[in-house]
């Protein structure tokens, strides 16, 4: 045997460990390397991993990061406090006001529901007024638990939305220009959804409703605040039509505008001031 | 002595009639109201002769025929504007038989007309249309520098006491 043959001899018998290994390790790099590349056989692997991870995450993801979310938006409201109050305001200012009107109204039914059962002497009162006032008993307690008021009063010439005569128990817009308003507003309705010469006899807004009174040559327009009741509605009815007969038609009877305008408003005065003292 | 006038302020779209009413009031109102319900309200007291005249202005949304105008609208009126664009030969093209109609369906009350927008059209422009048309009376007016703009409110109140 010549020394080269013995010397590779020699190194097959002392590196076949190594070789295998390497070998091995060079299988395993090439499956390492498909997996990797191939999409379908790296979605195998990674999926059930990443899988366990979401759901971990999903448990744990208040205790991981609420913390620092109550801390973040706690902050931001800090710094920003007035466009908080100003977004949020008028809408929870809307919803308690609602809410507490809906309640009553809940509690007027409880009320009428409990009254029904006893034999109180109030109970019998309150059902002999709602009889002979012909009034339902639930709304004699509802216009008792948030009274309705007349908040102002415009009477204005039919065609051309003149104001003709106002009352106001409060500062409020330009009388002329809500008359106008209020012509315009009622012009459109009646244009557009009426049909053989219906009129616009209300406008609800939230705690307020505007009565619509219509006369031959003007109308008269009532905002009021608070719980309707009929007894209000009818009284109320009453009122305008005694003052359309009383006051208007001798004013319009009266020479000089200015003098029928003063009259008007100061017979509105007359009439309306302790309206709401005596509406039961 | 006070009186309230109904005045109504009409003419095609983009005239410039709620610019001209703001020029002359401080409105109160949005113009909001003109695309909602197509009216808005504004009213300016002026002095004639010894009457504080309150003028109620109706600014009625613009429309190219005063027949797409509800007649609700314009009720009562005591006085009317009519309003169109010198730069704009549509908005007077049709201006008589415009004017023919609202004699016949507000029939004797006042009607100021207002040739606006003078500051976008030159002497001889303006003189060639205002011939043209051959109307008496007409206002020049322009919004944007509020030249004749209370004059037209004056003269048009005048008319109506």
């Amino acid at each position: 045997m010549s020394k080269a043959v013995g010397f590779e001899k020699l190194k097959e018998i002392l590196l076949e460990q190594d070789r295998e290994d390497r070998n091995e390790l060079a299988q395993k790099l090439e499956e390492l390397d498909q997996q990797l590349n191939d999409k379908e056989k790296l979605e195998e692997r990674v999926n059930p991993i990443l899988t366990d991870q979401e759901g971990a995450l999903k448990k744990n993801f208040s205790g991981l990061f609420g913390p620092q979310i109550t801390e973040s938006i706690k902050k931001q409201i800090k710094e920003s406090q007035d466009e908080v109050v100003e977004v949020l305001y008028p809408i929870i200012g809307r919803m308690i006001k609602k809410y507490i009107t809906s309640e009553i109204e809940k509690l007027s039914e409880k009320v009428d529901a409990q009254m029904e059962l006893a034999f109180s002497w109030e109970g019998w009162k309150l059902r002999i007024k709602a009889w002979v006032s012909g009034t339902p008993q639930k709304d004699m307690v509802l216009s008792n638990l948030i009274e309705p008021k007349i908040e102002e009063i415009y009477v204005i010439e039919r065609n051309s939305g003149i104001l003709i005569g106002s009352y106001s128990k409060k500062e409020s817009l330009d009388g002329d220009m809500v008359a106008g308003m209020l012509t315009a507003i009622k012009a459109f309705v009646e244009d557009a959804f009426s049909a053989d010469a219906q009129e616009l006899e209300s406008i609800d807004y939230e705690n307020y409703k505007v009565i619509i009174k219509s006369f031959k040559s003007f109308f008269i327009s009532v905002v009021c605040s608070g719980g309707m009741s009929t007894a209000f509605k009818d009284k109320l009815d009453d009122q305008l039509l005694s003052f359309a007969e009383k006051v208007l038609i001798k004013a319009k009877d009266g020479e000089e505008a200015e003098a029928s305008q003063e009259l008007i408003s100061s017979g509105l005065e007359e009439h309306f001031n302790a309206f709401d003292d005596v509406t039961e | 002595m006070s009186l309230s006038k109904k005045v109504i302020l009409i003419g095609h779209f983009g005239v410039g009639k709620s610019s001209l009413v703001q020029r002359f009031v401080h409105q109160k109102f949005s113009d909001q109201y003109i695309t909602t319900i197509g009216v808005k309200i504004d009213k300016k007291v002026v002095q004639v002769d010894g009457f504080d005249v309150t003028m109620i202005i109706w600014d009625i949304a613009g429309e190219d025929s005063q027949k797409k105008v509800p007649v609700s609208y314009r009720l009562g009126a005591h006085g009317a504007l009519y309003v169109f664009d010198l730069s704009r030969p549509s908005t007077y093209e049709n201006l008589q038989s415009e004017l023919d109609y609202l004699n016949q369906v507000i029939p004797g009350i006042p009607v100021q007309i207002l040739a606006n927008k003078m500051d976008l059209v030159n002497d001889t422009e303006r003189e060639d249309i205002l011939d043209s048309l051959s109307l008496e009376e007409v206002l020049e007016t322009s919004a944007k520098t509020g030249l004749h703009v209370e004059e037209a409110f004056q003269r048009l109140a005048k008319k109506m006491v």
